[in-house]
């Protein structure tokens, strides 16, 4: 977080250790959170193991690795097409949202942050209500209205809602974003005869990689893990994204908890990997939205 | 890199004061507004302004969505969500979900952050670990825990197996589902309120916990009259995502149990979705979102209010 | 109330040595200053005093008593920080009485303490605020109140003046040692500013590396500078200090000026040294070592006059009513009791003075 490498080390202010804490403490502290972790961990990782079981070794040994391998549980779904045509889907569809929501919001963000206009503080309001209520207070209308357009068991029926939902959030990141960048820009390139179009396109956006970054994440995680959504506007289980399809599945094997299982595990796996290479990124995105 | 990020966002409340530049002459103004701003209003409207005004609308109408609502029944739908059993139990597990949060979760988050923020090795590997089931889908957790609570196969069956005993369906038995249900939404949300509480210790002035130790403070009392008010619009926030989150739960309880056994793990929204969706019942539907709508709207506005108002 | 005593204390952040075996002992109730330039060092011996930073080798006594392994809270003492450090949720009274309470004292006791400093500091009609309605001088004072109101064995300040402006400072200084003065408490004062140690300090510590170049009282370290160092840093402006070669009790730089000096045992012919003379202790005059005027910075009592010699720029204070001004071809003379010289290899002082 505090870049030492940019500021001069004191010892009076340097996040260092100071004094080290007493043994005792350490092995409380360890203790402590290692046992959390372990709640986290052991759930995903028996989930994990578990797909790799027969359903017998399952009941008897859900904990300990499986006595036998059975990689044919995670090999027939790999090679299924359902599995990469559902997260095709759920790719397609938080790639769409993610670039709507980046392209609506900050356009609109650059509007309120630096066109002044009759209405311009009202109309921010009124997208920031959107803030205040879940999807689903609406999401009857919602179906209706999808329906009467017409894009019931489309992508674009998921995708536009989405997008609608997200853009109080992105609209007030983009602009908070857009307001702390120097006047001075500004001045200049209104100086040198940049109109609004051409200053947000080469100024605003080039310097704006940092909030881009948290604004897509936070949409395409967002989109990536919803479930309502989908469930109510899709009826085709060949548009079904991996939330959607992993219920499906379920419901296919019900009590087949291996498969059920390996599939699971497959689906979170690019979840995982992607939270653990770009962890800082992720965490630092997610939560920027919590402490606007 | 979380400072960059939010460190523009902080001044949101503080409108930065800029200087009055005339700006008449800059070219482009109407041809930006009216390129810019369409597009983000007109889908904000369709798709979430003119829906919630259609769910009070429609919310006066017995109509099963197809044709145009002709049956006004005026509040009767509202009557009938209040005298549902399901709603009321709706309703508790929403408050109960709250109180866990505010008596277990903040708490526990807060402690968790305590001790991440320490000097140890593998500070940030813990971390991670805390954080990563609040990045995993709901649905996914939802599923995950299903299978952890599962009777037969599952982790609380091979513990009660190990033990010689029969072990329990907890998420069929309708007294012991809703609090299995619980557990899970503390494992799935407690990482992002320590990532919260993570962020607000760092913004404590290092010194003034140790002026806190100069004058004999013990860690006890460091934590409780320093840390603790120093921290308070943290907390604040941290309950107050706590209370929304309660409100918008439904992807982890559909996998867990779908609301049941007999109902008593439904949610607002899974109530919602389980008797307006799926009979599709429009009018009964959108007077449950309406009155979700009135419950977020008041809370939020009334926490705001009372508990944020100098934050 | 008790004296401080350090004995090789060495302090390193993993291969990097801060603190080199530093032994120090302070008397009950002295006023040492720790002096030394940015990141010399001086915090950390002060942190490691405090116990708010691990010691790496060697004890730290307070009263007899080595305090390596207790706790900041064990050992009794009290410190003022550089950002002041007040907490920013209590008023000013409840930062003064923060200590007190914690340490279970009586309500009535309580008060009777927090006002009696408050009087001293003049904070009485603060007490109700909290410290973001205190100006920097303010804040300061209820630092400094909070370290009062206490009964420490030992005082321990981090450069507490340096976030005021120029004249705060000065008026915060005399504070400070009229404080001491009333309450007698030892202290250790770390600081930068080498003007503020020798106006505070009983004994003024020069640091440099993590390592003590000279201790001793104020004008001890001005007349006789144990090295190079002290001899650069202490005294204002700077000492000029010219490169040489020794022939008896001579000095000759490269450029032909001749230095006399009052040589000590340690001198040999043709050793490689260095010259120095302070400002003060040179002259404009008739004859000497010849030179131009390069500029004029006229202080009011005092004009610092620098003069270019073969190139080196040579500062002469002269009073301020003589007019001198920048191109004068002038001459400079040094007196040979007010001339040191410094062993060219260890920067140690070899001249008599
Ligand atoms: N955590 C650390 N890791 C490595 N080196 C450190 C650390 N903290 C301090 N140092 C080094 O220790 C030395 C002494 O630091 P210290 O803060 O004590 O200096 P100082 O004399 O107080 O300086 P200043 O006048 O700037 O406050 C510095 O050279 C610094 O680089
Ligand atoms: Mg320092």
């Amino acid at each position: 977080m505090t870049d030492t490498a940019t500021n001069p080390i004191d010892a009076a202010k340097a996040q260092t250790p100071g004094r080290s804490l007493r043994f005792g403490t350490k092995a409380y502290l360890y203790t402590c959170l290692i046992i959390f972790a372990a709640v986290v961990v052991i759930p995903l990782v028996t989930t994990a193991l578990g797909g790799f079981k027969t359903l017998g070794d399952l009941r008897g040994n859900a904990f300990g690795l499986p006595s036998t391998w059975m990689v044919s549980n995670y090999a027939d779904i790999l090679f299924s097409q359902r599995y990469w045509l559902q997260m095709g889907n759920s790719l397609l569809i938080a790639g769409l949202t993610v670039f709507l929501t980046l392209a609506f919001a900050a356009m609109a963000a650059f509007t309120f942050a630096h066109v002044k206009f009759f209405g311009s503080q009202f109309l921010l309001n009124y997208f920031l209500i959107g803030l205040m209520f879940p999807a689903a207070t609406a999401i009857l209308p919602l179906f209706i209205r999808i329906r009467d357009l017409g894009l019931l068991d489309t992508y674009w029926g998921v995708v536009l809602p989405q997008v609608a939902f997200g853009l109080g959030m992105s609209i007030l990141l983009f602009r908070n974003y857009f307001r702390s960048l120097p006047t001075e820009l500004f001045d200049a390139a209104f100086v040198d005869g940049a109109g609004y179009l051409r200053f947000f396109w080469h100024i605003s956006l080039p310097l704006s990689r940092p909030i881009i970054a948290t604004v897509g994440i936070i949409s395409f995680v967002g989109s990536w893990n919803s479930y309502i959504l989908p469930l109510i506007m899709l009826n085709s289980e060949s548009k079904y994204p991996w939330p959607l399809g992993i219920m499906v599945y379920r419901g296919e094997f019900s009590t087949d908890w291996q498969l059920i299982l390996a599939f699971i595990t497959l689906t979170i796996l690019p979840t995982v990997i992607v939270f653990f290479a770009a962890q800082k990124h992720i965490i630092a995105g997610l939560t920027a939205g919590a402490v606007k | 890199m979380t400072e960059t990020v939010a460190a523009p966002g902080l001044s949101a409340g503080t409108a930065l004061a800029r200087p009055k530049v005339r700006r008449a002459r800059i070219r482009g103004k109407w041809p930006v507004l009216v390129l810019f701003l369409p597009p983000a209003l007109l889908l904000f409207t369709v798709f979430v302004i003119l829906p919630m005004g259609e769910a009070a609308w429609y919310s006066f109408y017995n109509w099963n969505g197809y044709g145009l609502p002709t049956q006004w029944i005026g509040w009767k739908n509202y009557e009938l969500i209040f005298r549902q059993g399901a709603f009321r139990n709706a309703l508790v597990n929403n408050g109960l979900i709250i109180l866990v949060s505010i008596c277990i979760q903040v708490p526990l988050a807060l402690w968790l952050a305590t001790m991440v923020t320490k000097h140890i090795k593998g500070a940030t590997f813990f971390r991670l670990i805390f954080f990563l089931p609040y990045v995993l889908a709901d649905v996914a957790a939802g599923m995950i825990w299903r299978f952890v609570y599962d009777g037969e196969f599952g982790l609380v069956a091979n513990i009660y197996h190990m033990m010689g005993l029969n072990a329990p369906f907890w998420l069929a038995d309708k007294n012991a589902a809703f609090s299995a249900v619980l557990g899970v939404i503390v494992w799935k949300y407690f990482g992002f309120h320590m990532m919260l509480f993570i962020a607000g210790l760092q913004a404590i002035d290092k010194s003034v916990l140790e002026a806190a130790d100069i004058d004999g403070a013990t860690g006890w009392q460091k934590f409780r009259q320093v840390t603790l008010p120093l921290l308070g619009s943290t907390v604040r926030l941290s309950v107050f995502f706590a209370v929304i989150g309660s409100l918008q739960l439904f992807d982890m309880i559909m996998p867990l149990t779908g609301g049941g056994p007999s109902n008593s793990t439904q949610t607002l929204v899974t109530f919602l979705y389980s008797f307006g969706v799926m009979r599709m019942q429009v009018g009964f539907g959108s007077a449950v979102g309406v009155v979700l709508f009135v419950i977020c709207v008041t809370l939020a506005f009334s926490y705001k209010r009372i508990f944020m108002k100098n934050d | 109330m008790a004296g401080l005593e350090l004995r090789n204390v060495a302090k390193n952040y993993g291969t990097v040595s801060v603190i080199e075996g530093i032994n120090l002992s302070i008397e009950d109730g002295e006023f040492v200053a720790l002096v030394g330039p940015s990141g010399c060092g001086k915090s950390t011996i002060l942190r490691m005093i405090a116990g708010l930073e691990d010691i790496s080798s060697g004890e730290v006594a307070i009263g007899n008593e080595v305090v390596n392994d207790l706790t900041p809270r064990e050992r009794n003492i009290a410190m003022v920080f550089q950002s002041y450090a007040l907490y920013p949720h209590m008023n000013v009274y409840r930062n003064m009485a923060f200590n007190l309470e914690l340490a279970g004292k009586p309500k009535a006791e309580i008060d009777s303490r927090v006002r009696q400093a408050a009087q001293m500091l003049e904070l009485e009609p603060l007490l109700d605020r909290k410290p973001s309605q205190l100006s920097g001088g303010q804040r300061q004072r209820v630092a400094m109140g909070r370290a009062v109101v206490r009964d420490p064995s030992v005082f321990l300040f981090d450069e507490p003046l340096s976030n005021l402006d120029a004249k705060l400072r000065v008026q915060m200084r005399s504070e400070i040692k009229a404080l001491h003065k009333k309450v007698g408490v030892t202290s250790v004062y770390v600081t930068h500013d080498q003007v503020e140690a020798m106006t505070l300090a009983d004994r003024v510590v020069v640091l440099n590396r993590g390592v003590i170049q000279q201790e001793g009282s104020p004008m001890e370290l001005y007349r006789q500078p144990a090295n190079l160092f002290v001899a650069g840093f202490i005294g204002s402006p700077a000492m000029n200090f010219f490169e040489a070669t020794v022939t008896g009790n001579t000095a000759r730089t490269a450029g032909g000026e001749v230095f006399t000096f009052e040589p000590g045992p340690k001198v040999a012919d043709g050793q490689k040294v260095s010259v120095g003379i302070r400002p003060e202790h040179l002259q404009l005059g008739a004859y000497g070592i010849a030179g131009q005027v390069s500029f004029v910075e006229p202080t009011g009592g005092q004009t610092f006059v620098t003069v270019d010699v073969s190139g080196l720029p040579v500062v002469v204070t002269v009073n301020g009513e003589e007019v001198v001004t920048p191109g004068d071809s002038v001459n400079i003379m040094a007196n040979p009791r007010q001339t040191y010289i410094f062993d060219g290899r260890t920067g140690e002082r070899v001249s008599l003075n």
